[in-house]
């Protein structure tokens, strides 16, 4: 029944590799795993398209250094960055050298899925990205100015108390600014803040 | 009073000898007619003040050979000696270019005729210049010392063999609070709280027949008197001299407050210290378990949704219940990875991400998680939330663990009671602040546990980390919110802890 596509899982924790493989083959992908990046790229050439779903802390060649190699070798395959110690400024730079999305282990299996799907029915995702980055941007109009500022503040890596610095305003209100943006872009995390902003064209290079 | 009399030729005769017997030995001697103020100088005084045998003296060339300073000095004292009689003895310098003045010492009185009128002063010329240098170099060196003894910042009492001081610095003014002159002539047990103070004499005693040294080249830490009363802690060493066959003690004296207090802060710091690198250890380690645990975490996550979604389609009656009893487990492995998260970004940041919550759902659902088989033990748990003051500006994870943790505290504490009765409740103690309680009927804290409660790594239980209640009062106060605890009238123990309201147009 494997029949939505093929994905590459790159991951150096054996465990991880396995149940992802099961939950993917179960969802009915066709998952191959490789123990390091390394050995992926070396069998890249002979690889058809597919989605490619890399750790970002291993030993040797590690998530981020994958995604430069990818990006100067032209590829065209979609990487979505997985971790198991997320911060905002790993999930900013992922994003920046192109990965479709970037998730905390562990996670939800449907967003995993979805995100899947998404990046490999490249064919019709133009609109639906297009309604998804519209939906976005509908959020981040619902933002009131110093919302806004404080996000931008966030998706830069900032502290609370450094935002409160830079516009001379309480930490303790900063936290309330920031729950509120939290709840107005439907964002649980931090790096789920970053992607959306990503996707929404704010954060650029 | 003697006045020289001049009685007979023959007497003059002798005087003369003695004179000449004298002037070999470097005394020369003068005379002055007080009607003439004619001066008659032996050879030995002419030569003394650096005149000729044959320039004529008189009492105004006298003055002249004086230096500027000594001159009205002496005058005086020769005019008295002449007008009230009686003796005279100065010292003065005599002029001599270039180079210092050569000291001369000059003692006379009042000499009367056979009708008993004053006619002459007559007297004696010594050189004194070698004495006058000792005194002024032993002069020059006393002082030397005394400035040095000044600037020492240790004090300095010399006391005899009896424990009566002798010598008093400045420091050690400063440190007992007695004045020199005050000092000096009392026994030293005065600078002594008791049972030195009656007992310093027998020390003495005893070092006297006994030779035997207590502290005496050792030094000690003793405690000082000051002269309002106060007591402080001082360093002494003592050293014995002998001076004149009799024996002297000069002690050191070093106030040791400052170093106390320093060392208490010094203390304080390192207890501060290690608590901080505690906290930091504990950063570290949430951080590598963040990311050992994730792992495993994930990959249960993953098989759990897996299955989910291979048994989605099946016709086993029990399907429906199977798969929810996966996704609960892939929740929980969720939670926990949340949990880890939140704790490591909190202790490695001191950051959270608060949302506006309801706290008797926080509460409820705390309760149900920490307190799972409470109703089994025989717990009766009430909660009254007041819903006027539900809403919280709130980390839900973290306060939700402050709540499990301390419901469990509470659960072990009553495991034991007769009476079993957890109360849960809110209110409100400032405007902006909302009061969380939780009170047990266990068995309350000792008043000596209580200062420890909340540090890191304390605790009574058996096999408890003390990490719990540490890291509850961390993540309230990282809410801008206290954190304490106190025993309540059932005899168990209650604690409180206040969050952020948030206001209800955010």
């Amino acid at each position: 029944m494997a029949d939505k596509g093929k994905v590459y899982v790159i991951d150096d924790d054996e465990a991880m590799r396995d149940s992802l493989n099961f939950l993917l083959d179960s969802a009915n992908f066709k998952v191959t795993l490789f123990e390091t990046a390394l050995s992926f790229l070396e069998a890249l050439p002979g690889l058809d398209f597919g989605c490619v779903v890399s750790d970002v802390r291993m030993p040797g060649l590690d998530g981020i250094e994958l995604l430069k190699r990818m990006k100067a070798g032209n590829s065209t395959f979609p990487i979505v960055i997985m971790t198991g110690h997320g911060d905002v400024p790993l999930a900013v730079e992922a994003m920046k050298l192109g990965a479709v999305d970037f998730l905390e282990k562990p996670f939800e299996d449907d967003r995993l899925i979805g995100m899947i799907d998404a990046a490999i029915r490249q064919a019709e995702p133009a609109a639906k990205s297009e309604a998804v980055t519209l939906d976005i941007a509908s959020r981040i109009a619902t933002l009131s100015p110093r919302e806004r500022q404080v996000m931008d503040g966030l998706i830069a890596g900032l502290s609370n108390k450094l935002i409160a610095r830079d516009y001379d305003i309480s930490p303790r209100t900063i936290e309330v600014y920031r729950a509120n943006v939290m709840t107005k872009m439907q964002a649980n995390s931090l790096s789920e803040l970053v992607r959306l902003a990503m996707r929404a064209g704010i954060l650029n290079d | 009073m003697t006045n020289i009399t001049r009685s007979s030729s023959a007497d003059a005769v002798g005087k003369e000898h003695f004179r000449l017997r004298i002037e070999g030995f470097g005394v020369g001697t003068w005379d002055l007619d007080l009607s003439t103020r004619e001066l008659e100088w032996s050879d030995t005084t002419r030569s003394l003040f650096g005149i000729g045998r044959d320039t004529p003296v008189t009492y105004e060339l006298f003055l002249s050979l004086l230096e500027p300073q000594d001159r009205d000095r002496t005058e005086q004292a020769i005019k008295r000696a002449a007008e009230v009689g009686g003796n005279f003895d100065v010292s003065f310098r005599v002029g001599r270019t270039p180079g210092p003045g050569q000291w001369i010492r000059v003692r006379g009185g009042l000499v009367k005729d056979e009708a008993g009128a004053s006619r002459h002063l007559s007297g004696i010329v010594l050189d004194i210049d070698e004495e006058k240098l000792l005194e002024e170099a032993l002069r020059t060196r006393e002082n030397h010392l005394r400035s040095i003894l000044d600037t020492v910042p240790d004090a300095m009492i010399v006391i005899d063999g009896n424990g009566i001081m002798q010598f008093f610095s400045t420091a050690a003014e400063r440190l007992f609070g007695h004045a020199e002159q005050e000092a000096i002539g009392k026994n030293v047990s005065e600078l002594m709280p008791h049972p030195d103070r009656e007992r310093h004499d027998g020390y003495l005693a005893r070092y006297r027949s006994t030779g035997e040294r207590h502290i005496i080249g050792i030094g000690r830490i003793v405690t000082g008197k000051r002269r309002d009363g106060t007591t402080f802690p001082m360093h002494l060493t003592i050293g014995e001299m002998q001076s004149g066959g009799v024996p002297y003690f000069t002690g050191f004296v070093r106030d040791l407050t400052e170093h106390q207090q320093t060392q208490a802060q010094l203390q304080e710091l390192q207890s501060e210290l290690v608590h901080v690198s505690r906290l930091s250890a504990m950063g570290e380690m949430a951080s590598a378990l963040a990311h050992e645990l994730n792992q495993p975490l994930a990959a249960i996550s993953n098989y759990m949704k897996g299955s989910r979604r291979l048994l989605s389609g099946s016709l086993d009656p029990n399907t429906p219940k199977i798969e929810t009893a996966m996704d609960r487990a892939a929740e929980q492995a969720l939670r926990a990875g949340q949990i880890i998260r939140r704790l490591r970004d909190f202790v490695s940041r001191g950051e959270s991400e608060k949302r506006v919550e309801s706290l008797s759902k926080l509460i409820e659902e705390a309760g149900a998680l920490g307190l799972a088989g409470a109703r089994e033990q025989n717990i009766q748990l009430r909660f009254n939330l007041n819903p006027e003051f539900d809403l919280v500006l709130v980390d839900r994870v973290q306060i939700q663990q402050v709540l499990v943790n301390l419901f469990r505290n509470a659960l072990e504490a009553m495991a034991q009671s007769p009476q079993r009765e957890l109360i849960a409740s809110n209110g409100k103690v400032a405007d902006d602040m909302i009061e969380v309680v939780v009170s047990d009927t266990g068995t309350g804290f000792h008043d000596d546990v209580k200062p420890n409660l909340f540090q890191t790594f304390f605790t009574t239980k058996a096999t408890g980390m003390g990490v719990g209640l540490s890291i509850s009062r961390s993540i309230i106060e990282a809410h801008g919110g206290r954190m304490w605890a106190e025993n309540n009238a059932a005899g168990g123990a209650t604690f409180r802890f206040t969050l952020p309201a948030a206001s209800n147009e955010s």
